[in-house]
């Protein structure tokens, strides 16, 4: 019988990660069989919560105060953790998380490689609370800000400490916060309004997603501090049409905070004024562009206008607006509540506080990560992620989502911040980083990306939505092996066209994955087209495998994994590949324990 | 208040665009989804020039660009001649055939790589005149559909429209002739639909569909005779000639 401790805290990850991999099954039966367990004498809570970050190896369950930490949890676990861990302290070792760069298993997830160097600012509470609850979240702190705001802060004060904080937004160029503030301050015309961009379209980013499914309070808080020191009293949360538990949780959170007197007239007894409402998506990532957001929140068709006079000025229906994203709105009651001078020793001089990414590609762990702006990349590549699956070579790193750069491995050492991003070529965008190793063919993922773009794009103005089409056109003939010398010369040159003459953000920045990889792997361009060879066996027109005769051992591995009986040898001696049957999918070339399989070029010209 | 372009001194209203004060002065900025009455659209982008508004250079369109004080305007520097001549060779891969981009295209000695000219040719350049134009009757129509490199101007569903009187004045301001508007038989077929025109009760000549004049008739909310454009200023000019007569 358990006697450690007569309060224990269980909490079970049910953000959309850990759900897919059914971890609300666990939270039931965990709290099911808990209730009936005449044993357990001690005062169980058991809390469903947002992400923890390390989604791939969910559902999560921790357990506190032993900070015990399971993961890949199933079900079929829970009897086994009542009676070993909850009743008598005991370790299930087999659901520990094995932290490759320590090579062991690892009992408390803060203390493994994933965990161990981040430093969560927006993500503080989320896989800490249960989201539908406004007391777990009163509980950390929550509302004190919108407190010390309403009852000891002027407006402008409140508006000097966002400034000091130098808190840039989080959702894209890196404009400063409270600048943005101050200047709609400023303008005198009503109603002013506060908006949230929740519409995150970046394949693989997640981080809104996962901070309005995990802390819609924060979200909240944020936005009415923004309100009270611009003088609005109405705010929008634009939410991406697919984000269905986010919505669900925010909803459930406003509704809530009204209930309590958070939101809505006379807010806390203070007098001031300050509701939300929740707007679905249009489904579009062009959406995510401020302009276009506002449109369609308007009710009109989602494209973007010329910016020349600014949404602080004249935003949501022509009336002076402030836009921030999610990950921003969350920054802010940490920074009213501990000061300006704390967020700022956070970071670097000039990109104070923290960044959460999202973490993905051929890395080892993948998932959601908050660290100090400045780390640099090979940390959150190598200490984090410990490392690239199967330690291939690495090669690059895509970062800012389909119209950021990449980044080649030579500048491994470049800070994460807004600054150092843009000076690579590349830019921060939401804060996507998606890590590329040796069989991934830098032409095909500039093409990859134009084709996305070229469906996203909102196609209003001409070299946007041609411009990427011609781009996409010339990059498919590079990959499918039609490429001429002239091919690179042109991208380059309708790449600026393209960047300078297009009229909103999408387009200005949509040829970013092209340009940087002609610039840093330009060589990989000259081999497509002039050797036609694609050196990372992504372009099948241009990849074909052989066995190198010195160096193969006969093992037979490459035989046993090929699909269609493309290999033939016999054991102890040397293999050979049937051009004429192989489908080119290259099991064999990662899979031969002496790198004997090579690629070679095309095989035909096309 | 007073702006400069390319060096010379001109005057602008609050309010107004950069297009607005070069149309007015004769100035001219290459467009092809501009036209006087509407406001700017910022598609085409054609009409790019470099502006100076004291600290940075910027490159805008002219026509959404709402002027301010002491604005420096240059139209033509190398940089913009080259993203010009960019934009029509864009064009001119969406729309090889089309007369209107091929002289454009001639215009700026632009020729285009024939590895890279679209199978289709598409003679609408998305311009989005047509839609305003519609959108400014009140009739609605038409709208543009799709987004990306499928976006098109269309009727919804591409069914023809419940809405279109038959105007033609999407045909009308279309830059490239791309609306097919067709006459035969006392039938104007535009938009996929067929309408019925009505004779001018002077000269005999059709002239408008039946549709359009019940629209306008409604919203006048008078009948009017029908007498072409044509006619009306005729018999407009022999009016005055009349009244002047009168007095002498
Ligand atoms: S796996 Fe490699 S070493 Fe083994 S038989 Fe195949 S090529 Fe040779
Ligand atoms: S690339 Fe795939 S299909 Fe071709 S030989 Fe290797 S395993 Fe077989
Ligand atoms: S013809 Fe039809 S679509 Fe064209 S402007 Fe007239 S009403 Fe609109
Ligand atoms: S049909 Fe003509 S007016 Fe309409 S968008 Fe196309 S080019 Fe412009
Ligand atoms: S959803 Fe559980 S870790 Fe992300
Ligand atoms: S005339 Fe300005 S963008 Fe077309």
């Amino acid at each position: 019988m358990n006697d450690i401790s007569n309060k224990r805290k269980i909490l079970v990850c049910c953000g959309t990660g850990c759900l897919a991999s059914n971890s609300y099954e666990v939270y039931e039966s965990l709290k099911e069989k808990l209730e009936i367990n005449p044993n357990i004498i001690v005062q169980i809570e058991i809390k469903a919560t947002g992400c923890n970050g390390l989604c791939e190896k969910g559902p999560v369950v921790k357990i506190h105060p032993d900070d015990i930490s399971y993961f890949k949890v199933s079900a079929k676990d829970v009897d086994e953790i009542i009676e070993k861990t909850i009743t008598n302290g005991e370790i299930i070792n087999r659901l520990l998380y094995f932290d490759t760069n320590q090579k062991k298993k690892i009992i408390n997830h803060m203390d493994a490689s994933f965990y161990k160097h981040q430093r969560k600012i927006a993500l503080r509470n989320i896989g800490e609370i249960d989201p539908l609850s406004i007391e777990d979240y009163l509980e950390r702190d929550g509302y004190k800000a919108l407190h010390k705001v309403l009852f000891e802060m002027e407006p402008m004060e409140v508006i000097d400490e966002v400034e000091k904080s130098g808190l840039k937004g989080r959702g894209g160029a890196g404009f400063p916060t409270g600048t943005k503030w101050r200047t709609c301050s400023k303008f005198e015309d009503y109603p002013k309004y506060v908006i949230c961009n929740g519409d995150e379209g970046d394949p693989g980013a997640f981080m809104d997603r996962s901070i309005m499914e995990g802390d819609p309070n924060t979200i909240i808080e944020g936005m009415i501090i923004c309100g009270y020191s611009i003088n609005s009293n109405k705010g929008y949360l634009y939410i991406r049409d697919e984000y269905e538990l986010a919505r669900k949780n925010m909803e459930f959170a406003i509704d809530k905070a009204r209930k309590l007197g958070y939101l809505g007239e006379n807010i806390i007894g203070s007098g001031f004024d300050f509701d939300l409402e929740i707007v679905r998506g249009g489904g579009a990532f062009v959406c995510g562009e401020s302009s276009a957001l506002m449109a369609s929140i308007e009710g009109n068709v989602g494209e973007p206008r010329a910016k020349y006079i600014r949404s602080v000025e004249k935003g949501l229906w022509n009336m002076p607006t402030v836009l921030n994203n999610v990950e921003t709105w969350a920054n802010i009651p940490p920074i009213i509540l501990n000061g300006a001078n704390w967020f700022n020793k956070i970071g670097t001089e000039n990109n104070s506080g923290t960044k959460v990414f999202s973490l993905v590609g051929k890395v080892k762990n993948t998932g959601l990560v908050e660290i100090p702006m400045g780390t640099k990349l090979s940390e959150l590549v190598f200490d984090i992620g410990c490392g690239i699956i199967k330690n291939r070579p690495f090669k690059a790193v895509q970062t800012g989502g389909p119209s950021g750069g990449c980044i080649p491995k030579e500048y491994m050492d470049v800070p994460l911040d807004f600054d150092s991003l843009s000076k690579m070529g590349s830019m921060m965008g939401s804060g996507g980083v998606i890590v590329m190793d040796d069989t991934t063919c830098m032409v095909e993922i500039a093409r990859y990306y134009m084709e996305f773009l070229s469906e996203e794009s909102c196609g209003k103005c001409t070299t946007c939505r041609e411009g990427i089409k011609m781009m996409l056109n010339i990059l498919t003939n590079i990959t499918e092996g039609r490429g001429q010398l002239e091919d690179i010369h042109i991208l380059e040159s309708l790449g600026k066209t393209i960047m300078s003459a297009s009229l909103c953000a999408l387009g200005k920045t949509a040829p970013n994955p092209v340009l940087t990889t002609i610039q840093y792997f330009r060589n990989e361009y000259m081999d497509h087209i002039v050797n036609h060879k694609c050196s990372a066996g992504v372009c099948k027109n241009l990849t074909t495998y052989f066995i190198e005769e010195e160096t193969c051992i006969g093992c037979g591995i490459c035989k046993k994994n090929c699909p269609v009986n493309a290999i033939t040898g016999s054991l102890k001696e040397i293999h050979v590949i049937d051009e004429d049957i192989c489908i080119k999918c290259g099991n064999c070339f990662t899979a031969c324990p002496k790198d004997s399989v090579k690629i070679g070029g095309a095989a035909y010209a096309y | 208040m007073l702006i400069k372009i390319n060096g010379k001194v001109y005057n602008g209203h609050d309010g107004e665009t950069l297009m607005e004060v070069a149309k007015r002065n004769n100035i001219n900025i290459p467009s092809l989804c501009y036209k006087k009455g509407f406001e700017g659209l910022g598609r085409c982008r054609l009409c790019l020039v470099e502006v100076n508004e004291g600290k940075r250079k910027k490159i805008v369109s002219a026509c959404v660009y709402p002027i301010r004080e002491n604005l420096e305007v240059i139209t033509k520097t190398e940089d913009i001649i080259k993203m010009r001549k960019d934009i029509i060779l864009l064009l001119l891969l969406r729309s090889p055939k089309n007369e209107y981009i091929q002289e454009l295209a001639k215009e700026y000695k632009i020729v285009s790589p024939e590895r890279y000219i679209q199978k289709e040719n598409d003679d609408c350049i998305l311009c989005g005149l047509c839609v305003t134009a519609c959108e400014k009757l009140g009739t609605n129509a038409i709208s543009m559909v799709n987004r990306g490199i499928t976006k098109k101007v269309s009727t919804p569903y591409d069914d023809p429209s419940k809405d279109c009187i038959g105007c033609g004045a999407c045909a009308e301001v279309c830059p490239t002739n791309a609306i097919k508007l067709d006459e035969n038989n006392g039938i104007r077929t535009i938009w996929n639909r067929d309408f019925d025109l009505v004779k001018c009760s002077v000269c005999g000549k059709y002239y408008a569909t039946e549709d359009s004049l019940n629209f306008i008739g409604d919203k006048l909310g008078s009948k009017e005779d029908h007498v072409c454009e044509y006619c009306k200023k005729k018999s407009l000019a022999s009016k005055f000639k009349k009244s002047f007569q009168n007095i002498y």
